[in-house]
């Protein structure tokens, strides 16, 4: 299917969230995934399907400082 | 012009601070917490900018890795292997004799954060880890200060202000502190990252400061500068569960059992306090008919344990768990012979 991961066009096997999120590696991360522009729980990431154009923007947060 | 507003004029001139937004400066005190990458900018930023009182903090030392990035510090602090937050201390006084700096060399610990928080208006994070962040976040919204958070690390970095009873805090987007592993110590970080990292958490501390709340950014900024991404995210409300900005539960202050367990790296040993002073005398009859062998002396109690571990007990409520490094392996020792 056809995302729109951070602001690029993406081909990818995913049916929930949770499969894009996973498939980028980011289990695990200190994460926040907006999906057309709303925060998505974690809780919810298993739950919410994405579904083609969807515009899923993964905001993975910076500890360095 | 008043001489000593004569370094400000550029900054005056700018209409939305103005002479006004000066004197507001000038009566502001802000607290740099982490004298790293970040924080120098930070300070750097504030210094020059006539903040009428900055305090810095810092536990490390200024070593040579250091000087790709933090911009207060030269070889001469790495020769004198000066603690950072007195090495920038020296630099900022240079830069602006005017400014009230105070250079406090410490970890920051649920012990002194509200200490080192008294009399702020703003905090400013220069942390590089999660959970110093989140012990700062509990501390400022239980106070009410705002603080603004940023971090850099490769070419990615994030910023954003939080202000308490308007913006979410930092829990209502992450649940833990776990950083998962990513810091500047394991994938590197690059200085333009963190210049600009910092410049934006300092141009949202100067709008606080002068009380320009309509210019205040409502986002968390965020960005790949090799890739050359740019994000902002809509700060939104707090989330529902929030354990700060709802519940008023402030984790990271909360002084738990766990708090006071510490594990001493590489001596196979767990240090539990939090015990009321230790009767030795009392606890030397309760231990012997269960211990294998009980020692005691005027500052001391050690038993051998039938487990293969040794309990050394103190007058003032601590013990060691001496065999084990593993905190509840000791927890449960602790808890069987000790009780709570
Ligand atoms: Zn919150």
């Amino acid at each position: 299917m056809q995302l729109i991961i951070n602001g690029e066009a993406k081909e990818l096997d995913a049916t929930t969230i949770q499969d894009v999120v996973v498939h980028f590696g980011l289990e695990g991360r200190p994460l926040v995934v907006e999906a057309d522009g709303e925060i998505v729980a974690k809780e919810q990431w298993p739950d919410i399907e994405v579904r083609p154009l969807m515009k899923i923007e993964l905001v993975h947060f910076v500890g360095g400082g | 012009m008043d001489e000593r507003l004569e370094r400000y004029s550029r900054q005056m001139l700018f209409a939305p601070i103005g002479e006004s937004g000066q004197q507001k400066l000038s009566e502001s005190a802000v607290c740099i917490i982490g004298m790293g990458a970040l924080g120098t900018v930070l300070a750097n930023h504030m210094v020059r900018a006539g903040v009428g009182m900055v305090r810095i903090v810092d536990r490390d030392y200024v070593e040579k890795s250091n000087l790709q990035r933090q911009m207060l510090y030269d070889e001469d602090d790495v020769r004198e292997g000066y603690p950072k937050a007195i090495a920038a201390e020296r630099k900022l006084r240079r830069i602006n004799s005017d400014v009230k700096i105070e250079a406090v060399v410490a970890d920051v610990t649920v012990h002194n954060i509200d200490d080192l928080l008294g009399g702020m208006d703003l905090v400013l994070d220069g942390t590089d880890n999660f959970q110093t962040r989140f012990l700062l976040n509990d501390a400022c919204f239980r106070r009410g200060i705002p603080f603004t958070y940023g971090g850099a690390v490769s070419s990615r970095g994030m910023s954003a202000i939080l202000v308490p009873g308007k913006t979410p805090c930092l829990r209502c987007f992450l649940p833990s502190a776990d950083s998962g592993g990513q810091t500047c110590d394991t994938i590197g970080v690059i200085a333009p990252v963190v210049d600009i990292v910092a410049s934006y958490q300092a141009v949202e501390a100067l709008k606080y400061l002068v009380e320009a709340d309509k210019a205040r950014r409502n986002s968390l900024v965020t960005f790949d500068l090799w890739s050359n991404y740019y994000y902002e995210m809509k700060l939104g409300e707090a989330a529902k569960e929030c354990p700060c900005c709802q519940l008023k539960e402030y984790p990271a202050l909360q002084v738990t059992e766990t708090d006071q367990t510490v594990s001493l790296c590489g001596r196979s040993t767990v240090q539990i306090s939090g015990h009321g002073p230790l009767n030795l005398e009392q606890w030397h009859k309760r231990l012997e008919p269960a211990a294998v062998k009980v020692e005691l002396n005027a500052y001391l109690l050690k038993a051998e344990l039938p487990e293969g571990e040794r309990l050394v007990l103190f007058p003032d409520g601590r013990v060691l768990v001496q065999g084990t490094e593993d905190i509840v392996r000791a927890k449960t020792l602790y808890a069987r012979y000790i009780g709570y």
